[in-house]
This record gives structure tokens, sequence and C-alpha cells, in this order.
């Protein structure tokens, strides 16, 4: 990526050339100017956060600190506490079952009614606006509406079903252990698809169609032309939407709260409910600040592992 | 190339381009309009449902019919007048986020793609980074520092801590879409004259207006839905925005279902016109005519 | 060349950075946390609490008004939804903002009594003496009394009297007979009876009155005695007499699904009347949860709200919410409250003529003479035991453990 050439300088006063190193000083300067005000702005409203729930996670941090401001010092005792829990292993393999879930279902679809929607036909543009509607729901309300729908006996799904003669007995979408957590899923799919969908089909319409015609040519069509150009040149965009969505997605914390609580019987507690659960039902703040420090670090290395590895490939 | 001559043709809105098979027919056929309309039939399904909730009386959860046989619109009656100025507000703190948030974000982003920063992998992990952050740890943060400041219960305390969420990810889409603006078209800008900062505003801006809108869209949807910190940064009426509106219709044991949902349907018309607005540069692709 | 100063793009650019600011200036509204008067004349008094839906909303605005004027004060209230309370609560006391007068859940009251963020209400001359026992014992930390209560509830069991009398079955008033009644009451898409058993503290709130009638204790709950009351659950879910739902479902869903017609019984309480009332065809009566054989007592748990008087150093100011919390305890407004809002005033004195005016209410009025709070015996550490008890219910009820496995498990981990 070559660097811009700042060797000329702006306005009239630039006719008289003036001594480099002051040059470039401004110039250096001048350039910290446009980076300023964002990491300004990062560092006012999340530094202090962060290093509060660093500190909050090493401390005896309860009700009564808010009031007095007293937290003894706990050092790791909290983390140890988090990890050796019941629910704790629960809570991890819940976290990774419904992140991978959510990720792999969002970007396919995704993927899908984008390519789909790459095609011109009427009303493409005004389908393509509604799509975001899932996004725009207050979360509450989202919930609320799913939990009605996926209710056992008197949910619109499970009427349909027993309707269309799928299944006897509608199935217990919230309240069988073993389904609870794939519903959660399928919903969290549900309102991620609209950001896939968008930014996807931004990125799908930037690669020019010449590329198409001149593969076609070739004999390349379908699911070659997808694989050997419209893959590889949207590779970029695809890591954005991934990271992005990992790290959104592990945590997401309303959905799952408003359609289970994390129940039945803690089949779909994860890390950022349990942390929730910690901190605000029984006021157990240091143990709550340790677990939501844990899931930070899992975000962390994933990204790090990620952002590597396709670094490699993207610089070709 | 003459920058000039460059910026002209890149500000020409996209023309659409007519799919071609390979039997070199263009397609704009209804067939897939339909399909689209089943896809979206599915996908709406819940908003469908939500519509329907609002428009029945007591709207409660077991029974509800299908389609709403005696259509009531005691809960549209209530969230006109209980919500207008909630929504007004809603409006005015997202539309406020889009604009910081994209004043903010633009130059970091431009700068972390163009200038040879020290330290750019860094700001990139940070802005990544806290995006991991619960927003609990953000919102308990600022009450605090709102309150000495006095900035609980303002538009621009909202707008300032919406846009926590909207200026890390405008930075990271702005940049990924930035780094592939071609060097050369800020090169001829500044050796004809222009400073690093007219280069960007007069060159970059205009070429990157796709990205923008779409950071811009997200920024409004993220500001738009947010409840946490309009919980934590407000003490009275004065300034609620409709997501926090909406709870005076959950109580504790009691819930008014139909004015939550009609208050939801509601909130979704501004910002779906907005959208349907916004869709058409999104639909010219992120760098619409950056010359490869 | 400076004509690129004045293009299209760069006034797109003040444009939008002005238009939001101004609007926000514009709009910038008071902001400021008010600050304790200096000295002199208090003129307001701050409320926390979470009745912000109608009609309680208004129910007590009126009540409060009226309170503040008897005390030359006008009334400021900031109402939240009620699970963001407590946050609410901890913020403000960090940043040295408490209200005046605080209203909490009265299960949240010893935790926050804990914290010293609470006055004795004796401080100021009041007590809360001629209350029901339960009650004083819920606001009451460390012997010392922090709260008043006007008003509480309680559950029961409702039943839709048609559908039992169409089947010729009495209300049981034991858990045999409820068993029985559950499961001849259940066929089509009606179910013998509903409650409520989800992953919070309504299912703990709906499943003492079983535990405490049987005997069992909140201190160690992998007794016998505990696990044959979730015994009952049990086997009401495996008989197929309550629907699997009851562990998603709040005491909300289970009343829509009694007004449905889809349960012929339900445990709810009192803030359910007005509507069913609200329902022309359906007919309902209200009798205790059943007991576990006859003749014994049923203990319930207490709900409701306690006013408390935070310490915000402001002599002066804690004086006046004093006078407003005594005022809001009054006999005169625990009747109305109770009258309106369906609940049961807290002074013994007054349950008579309580009665007589709202005779539907007796069974709860009955049950609150009674009835136990919840923090009575663990006090702050309540809500990590009544985790404990919802993690046992949802585990044996659909985690497939039984019901001793269960309560072990969480009395354990």
């Amino acid at each position: 990526m070559a660097d811009v050439d700042q060797s000329v300088g702006g306005g009239p006063a630039a006719r008289r050339p003036p001594p480099r190193p002051a040059t470039r000083r401004m110039q250096r300067l001048g350039q910290a100017m446009f980076l300023l005000p964002a990491v300004a702005y990062m560092v006012l409203f999340y530094g202090y956060p962060v290093i509060k729930n660093l500190s909050m996670s090493f401390q005896n941090y309860t009700t009564t600190t808010f009031f007095t401001g007293e937290a003894p010092w706990l050092g790791f005792d909290n983390y140890k506490a988090v990890i050796g829990s019941a629910v704790f292993d629960k809570a991890v393999l819940n976290t990774v079952l419904f992140t991978v879930g959510s990720i792999v279902g969002q970007f396919v679809i995704g993927l899908a009614i984008a390519i789909y929607f790459q095609r011109k036909f009427p009303l493409s543009g005004l389908l393509r606006s509604l799509l975001l509607l899932p996004w725009l729901i207050p979360l509450i309300v989202s919930s609320t509406i799913w939990r009605w729908i996926l209710d056992k006996d008197s949910g619109a799904l499970n009427r349909m079903l027993e309707g269309l003669h799928l299944v006897g007995d509608g199935p217990g979408w919230l309240t069988s252990t073993s389904l609870a957590l794939l519903a959660c899923v399928v919903v969290n799919i549900w309102i991620g698809i609209p950001f896939n969908v968008t930014i996807l089909f931004g990125g799908l319409q930037d690669i020019p169609e010449e590329l198409y015609e001149a593969a076609a040519l070739d004999g390349a069509t379908g699911w070659r032309s997808f694989r050997y150009i419209t893959w590889p040149l949207l590779r970029p965009v695809t890591s954005v939407v991934l990271v992005l969505g990992v790290v959104y997605t592990i945590k997401v914390l309303d959905i799952i709260l408003g359609l289970t609580g994390g129940g039945p019987a803690n089949s779909t507690q994860t890390i950022a409910t349990q942390s929730y659960q910690l901190s605000f039902v029984e006021f157990n703040f240091g143990q709550g600040a340790a677990l939501s420090n844990i899931l930070i670090v899992i975000s962390l290395i994933f990204a790090t592992f990620y952002l590597r590895a396709t670094r490699r490939s993207v610089d070709e | 190339m003459n920058a000039l001559a460059t910026r002209r043709e890149l500000l020409t809105p996209a023309r659409r381009r007519p799919h071609r098979t390979a039997a070199g027919r263009p397609r704009g056929d209804w067939r897939h309009s339909v399909l689209g309309g089943l896809i979206l039939a599915v996908m709406l399904f819940p908003v469908y449902w939500m519509v329907n909730v609002s428009l029945q009386s007591g709207g409660s959860a077991v029974s509800t019919p299908w389609v709403p046989l005696n259509i009531s619109l005691d809960g549209y009656s209530n969230a006109l007048a209980d919500q207008s100025s909630n929504l007004r507000t809603s409006v005015i703190v997202a539309l406020g986020s889009v604009a910081f948030s994209l004043v903010i974000a633009a130059p970091g982003a431009y700068a972390l793609a163009r200038f040879r920063v020290k330290g750019a992998g860094l700001v990139l992990l940070g802005i990544l980074l806290s995006q991991m952050i619960p927003g609990i740890v953000v919102a308990n943060a600022l009450y605090s520092a709102y309150n000495n400041l006095g900035l609980l219960n303002s538009i621009l305390g909202l707008i300032l801590a919406d846009s926590t969420t909207g200026i890390p990810f405008a930075m990271l889409i702005l940049y990924t879409f930035m780094k592939s603006i071609p060097a050369s078209i800020v090169e001829a800008a500044l050796v004809d004259g222009a400073g690093a900062f007219r280069a960007f505003v007069s060159v970059v801006l205009p070429m990157s207006r796709n990205a923008l809108v779409t950071a811009a869209l997200f920024i409004f949807l993220f500001a738009w839905g947010d409840f946490l910190f309009a919980l934590t940064l407000t003490t009275t009426e004065d300034v609620r925005p409709v997501t926090l509106g909406i709870y005076s219709y959950i109580g504790n044991y009691v819930n008014d279902w139909s004015s939550v949902m009609a208050t939801a349907v509601l909130a979704s018309l501004p910002a779906v016109v907005l959208l349907v607005v916004a869709q058409r540069y999104v639909a010219a692709g992120m760098t619409a005519g950056s010359v490869k | 060349m400076s004509t690129r100063l004045h293009t299209r793009s760069v006034r797109w650019v003040m444009v939008a950075l002005a238009a939001p600011l101004a609007l926000a200036l514009a709009a910038c509204g008071g902001g400021t946390a008010s600050a304790p008067a200096a000295s002199g004349e208090v003129k307001s008094i701050q409320i926390l609490d979470y009745y912000g839906t109608e009609p309680d909303n208004t129910i007590y605005k009126e009540a409060l008004d009226t309170c503040g004027q008897a005390s030359g004060v006008t009334i400021k209230r900031e109402a939240v939804p009620g699970s963001d309370l407590i946050s609410k609560v901890l913020q403000k006391s960090s940043s040295k903002t408490l209200p005046d007068v605080l209203v909490l859940d009265n299960p949240d009251l010893q935790q926050i009594a804990a914290t010293g963020a609470l006055a004795p209400i004796e401080d100021f001359g009041l007590s809360a003496d001629g209350a029901a026992q339960g009650v004083i014992d819920a606001s009451t930390y460390e012997g010392v009394v922090y709260g008043l209560q006007p008003i509480t509830n309680t559950v029961a069991l409702f039943y839709n009297k048609d559908i039992l009398q169409a089947a010729g079955i009495t209300p049981p008033t034991t858990w045999d007979e409820l068993k029985t009644a559950a499961a001849a009451l259940t066929k089509g898409s009606q179910y013998g009876v509903a409650f409520s058993a989800p992953a919070d503290y309504e299912s703990t709130w709906q499943f003492l009155p079983f535990m405490w009638s049987n005997g069992g204790d909140e201190k160690n709950i992998a007794t016998e005695k505990t696990a044959d009351a979730l015994q009952l659950w049990v086997d009401l879910l495996s008989s197929k007499s309550a629907s699997d739902s009851v562990v998603n479902w709040t005491q909300a869903d289970v009343n829509a699904q009694f007004i449905a017609g889809k349960a012929a019984m339900m445990v709810n309480g009192p803030w359910q009347i007005p509507l069913l009332n609200a329902e022309e065809d359906l007919q309902y009566g209200v009798i205790p949860i059943p007991a576990p054989s006859a003749g014994e007592n049923v203990v319930a748990p207490l709900g409701g709200e306690t006013w408390t008087i935070p310490n915000t150093g402001d002599k002066a100011r804690q004086a006046v919410a004093a006078k407003v919390v005594e005022c809001i305890n009054s006999d005169k407004n625990q009747l109305m409250l109770a009258s309106a809002r369906q609940t049961v005033p807290t002074k013994t004195s007054l349950q008579e003529e309580f009665i007589a005016a709202n005779p539907t209410m007796k069974t709860f009025s009955d049950l609150v003479q009674t009835a136990r709070a919840r923090t009575g015996q663990l006090g702050t550490n309540w809500p990590k035991a009544a985790t404990k008890i919802y993690t046992a219910i949802q585990s044996a009820l659909v985690g497939g453990q039984t019901p001793m496995e269960a309560l072990q498990q969480a009395q354990n981990g």
C-alpha cells in the first residue's frame, strides 16, 4: 500500500520552500489530527470502563461497595470460584454452540439472500430495505413475539406444524433442554441476517461484471464462478462480517434472557448470561466481572487468530 | 488521469447493470420478485405477528387468531398519545449519533488506511476490543461521569453515548473500504495543490459515499435500538427514547401488549423510510467507481 | 484554487456537524442532578419506584401528591422498569445521588440495608407496629426496621367455577385432591392446573407456599420435606395435568392461559383480578393453596413493596421524606391503595374493614396474617438461596433429575 506523497504542502504559503524538518513535523501533526478525535473518544468512553471491569474482577465487589466504596482485594479468587462453579463448563459449551451455530446460519443464509438479490428485478430495492426489519424492532418486542410463536401448546409454529400434520404433538421449543438452545440460535440467526445481507450485498456489488462475463466465456458459471471469483474477492468483507459477527454474538444477552432466562435447567446459560446473573441477580459483581473478562479474552484470542490467518491470504 | 475528470465520473450515480445470462438476455421479470417476496414473507412472519397483535385489544398470547378479525385501534391511540415525543427524541438522537460518529470515524479510518501511523494495528485491535466489552460495563461507568458533568437527561449525552457502538463499527467498515482506494487518485489531488484535509474532503469522501451510507445505516440502527443507555442515562421523562418509553406498558404484573406492539410498529415507520432511501446508495456498491 | 474550500462536500460536512449540535444544544434539558438544598426550606422530594405503568402510575401519583401537599413539598418521581430498579439504586449509591424516598421490592430491602444506604425508621419517630409480623420481618435487618410497607399480596389457587361445576369437582384443599382434580380436569387442549416455573424468582415465589407448608426450609433445601413438595410439581407435569410450558411461563402468561380456558385452575396473585373481572364470561373462585394434608396450615410468601428512607446526608430532607412515608402508610392510604390495586393492607386492625368492603379479597387477607417474609431467615443470603430453589425446580421438572438429586446439586453447587 503506497504511502501518500506528502512532499507538497498546501496553500499559497507552500510557494516559499519551508525548512524540511518543520514541514514533516507539521505534516505528521496534521495526520495525527485525523486520528486524534477518534482515539480521544475511544479512550474517554472505553478506557475507564475496561480498567474498572478489570479491577472489579480482583475485588470483593458487592452492593455495599457501591455505597461505601470499599472492596477488599481478592486476587484471583473470583476467577477460581467462577471457573470452578458447576455451571461454568455448560456455559462455555453453550456459548461455543450458540456462537458457531448463529454465525454459520447468519452468514450462509445472509450470503445466499445477498447473492439472490444481485439480480435486478422489480421491487428488489424495497424488499432489501424491508429485510432490515428484524433488526429494527426493539429486542424486548422481538423476544416476546418469538416466545409466543414458539410456545409449545398455543404458539403459531406448533399450530402450523400440527395443522400440516408434520408432527403429532408440537415439540417444546423453549421447554425442552435439548431444543431450547437451538431455538435461541434460530432466533439469533433471524436477527442477524439483515446485518450480514446488507454488508455482503455491498461487497458483492463491487465485484465487476466484466469478471463474470470473462469467466462465462471460459465456461465457468454458477458454482465455479462463485468459488473462483466471488469468494476470493469477497474476502475482506467476509473477514469484517465474521469477526464482528463473532464479537457481537458472543456477548448476546437480551435475546436469551427474553426467550428463556438462561433455562430451562441452565440449557441456554451462556457466559454472558451467567455473568449478568452473577452481577445483577446475585449481586456478586466481582465474579460477574471476572466472567465477563474471560469472555473478552476468548473474543480477543479468536479475533487475533482469525485476523492473522486472513491477513496472510489477503496480502497476495 | 486528471483528478477532476475522475471525480466527475465517480459522482454520477451508478447505472443499473442488467444481469446477463450466458445467453445474453437481460432478466428483470416478476418471478424473481415473487420468490423474493416469499423469502421476505417467511423472514418477516414475526413482524406480521407483531402487527397482528397490535390490532387486537388486550392483545395477549394465547388465543390470538391468525388474522385480526376484530380490529381495535386502542393500542395505536395509546401509542400515539404517549409516545410521539419519545419517537421524536429517538429520531433526533439516532440522526445526531450518525452525524457525530461519521465526523469522528471517517477521518480516523482514513488515517489508519492511508498514513503510516505508528501503532495502527494497535488502534484497530483496540477498536475490536472495545466491541467486546459488555454494554452494561460502559453504561455504569458513564453514569457517574455524566452525573458529574450534568449530562444526564440530555440529548447530547445520549448522542455521545450511543456513538460508543457507532464509531468503532464505522471505523472498521470505512477502514476496510478506504484501503482499496488507490493512492494515485489522492496523489493526483495533492499534486494539484490540495492539502491533506482538502484531498480527504473533496476526493476521498465522495468516493467513499456508499461505504459512508452503509456505515450510517448501521450507526442509525445501533442508536435507534439502544435501551441500555436510554435507561441508565435518564432519570426523568423529559428525554426518553422510545425503547425506554415502551416499558411504560410493560409492568411487573400486567402487560399491555397491544400498546407495546403498536408502539413498535409506529417506531419502525420512520426508520423504514430512512432505510429505503439509504438502500439506493448501498445498492451501488461500497467502492462504486473506484479505479481498479 | 481556493474554490476547493466551498465544494459541496465541505458544505455538506459543515451542515452535518452543525445541525445535530444545534438541535442538541437547543434540546439540552435541565440535566443536572438536583443538589440537596443547602439550607432552609425543603421544596421537593425525590422518589424512586417502579410504578411506571398504568393504573399504578396514576394511583401513586395522586396519593403521593396529596401526601406531599400535606408536608408542603412537591413530589418528583422517577419510575423505572421493575427489573432495573436495583441497578439504578446501585448507580445512585455510588454517585451519592440516592433519592429521598426509595421504594423497594421487600426481599431486596435487606441487601440494600446491609450496605448502610438506608436510615432506620425509628430515627424519625416512625414505627411498624400494627403490621402483620411477616411484613415487619421483611423490612427488618439485624433487628432494626428500615422500611414501612403499606400493602402486600401473596399467591392462592384460582379456579374456573364453570369448568369445575361441569366436571362435578369440588375445589381441592389437599395435595392429593389437587392431583386428582387436575388429572380429571385435563382434556383436549385444557390442562388441569397451570403455575409459573421459569428460570427466575417467579418460580421460587410460586413454589414457596408448597415448600413452607410442608415444613421445608430455605436454609437447606436438600431435605425430604422440600423434595416431597417438588415431587408434587413433577407429578403434575409427568401426568400431563400441567403443561411443560410452565418452565417458560411468567405469572402473566399463566393468567392468559387461565382466561383462555386452557387451564382449569391456576396459582396466581390478586393483581390478576382486574383482568379476570374484565372477562365477562369468566366465573372464577379463589381458595388458599392446598395444604399437604387435611388440617395443615398453609404458609404463603409475602409480596409488595416497602418504602425506605436513604441516607442522603441531608437531615432536613430526610425528615420530610419520613413524613411522606408515614403518610403513604396511613390507615386511609392503606385501605385506598389496597382497594385500588387489589392488594391487602398490612395493618392487622384494618382487615375486618377491608374484607367488608372487598369480599373477593377474603382469601388473600386471611393468608397474609400467617404469611412469611422471604428474607426472614436468610437476610442478605436470600438471593443465593432463591436461585438454588429455581435451579432445582427446573432440573427436576425438565432436566431429568429426581427432586432429591436436583435439590442436592443445587444446594451444593
